[in-house]
């Protein structure tokens, strides 16, 4: 089910904040945030974002087709690195 | 055999069932289409007169997104989430299903025939 109109989109206060303060000064730093949840709005476009996914921070550059989705999307927290397998285990047997 | 929305050829079939032939419209929408046009729904289509199969196909055209460009819509939905580097978007890429359904079981319709491991042991229950 989607989120409530009346609502409008979630977006992290304190964050939104720290955007506009960077707009205000004209400077733009990378901004740490673990707000996985907060919706990119069209303010974030051409901001960096430092995503927290449980481990590390990922940076992002907010570009304007993101507008909507939200900010944990953009930094996985699983890395896929393959199912070992046959290769593996063939690799292992030559080294040998 | 008559000709709606481009190439598709319903045959004698209810109306109302041909139309679903075509890529895009399924029974809700002919239904709401052929009540919109004021036509019986239940007429054969090869019964239907030749001015009310243009109506159908201009309307259709005018109204709805169908076959090759509902086709190439859904192509760019999906390129733009693999393009931002999205979630769905990896997975779209994986062929892994993107709406959070488990994959260490079932979800065949993404992953495609199983492959079978060799060595691999049964995970042992409880």
């Amino acid at each position: 089910m989607s989120r409530s109109v009346k609502k409008g989109p979630c977006v992290d206060e304190k964050l939104m904040n720290k955007v506009m303060k960077q707009k205000d000064s004209g400077q733009k730093e990378p901004i740490k945030t673990w707000a996985r949840s907060c919706t990119v709005v069209p303010e974030f476009v051409g901001h960096t974002f430092l995503i927290h996914n449980g481990k590390i921070f990922q940076k992002l550059f907010v570009a304007e087709d993101m507008v909507g989705h939200k900010l944990g999307e953009f930094s996985p927290t699983r890395i896929f690195r393959g199912h070992g397998g046959i290769k593996k285990k063939e690799m292992k047997a030559l080294g040998r | 055999m008559p000709r709606i929305a481009g190439i598709d050829i319903p045959a004698d079939k209810p109306i109302f069932i041909s139309l679903t032939y075509i890529y895009g419209i399924g029974r809700t929408l002919s239904k709401k289409i052929l009540k919109e046009l004021n036509i019986d729904e239940n007429l054969r289509a090869k019964n239907l007169h030749d001015d009310q199969l243009s109506a159908l196909g201009a309307y259709i055209e005018k109204n709805y997104v169908v076959e090759g460009y509902l086709r190439r819509q859904e192509n760019q939905n999906i390129a733009l989430l693999k393009n931002i580097g999205s979630y769905r978007g990896l997975r779209h890429k994986m062929g892994l299903p993107v709406r959070g359904q488990r994959t260490s079981t079932n979800a065949r319709t993404r992953k495609g025939k199983r492959r079978t491991v060799a060595g691999k042991k049964e995970t042992p229950k409880g």
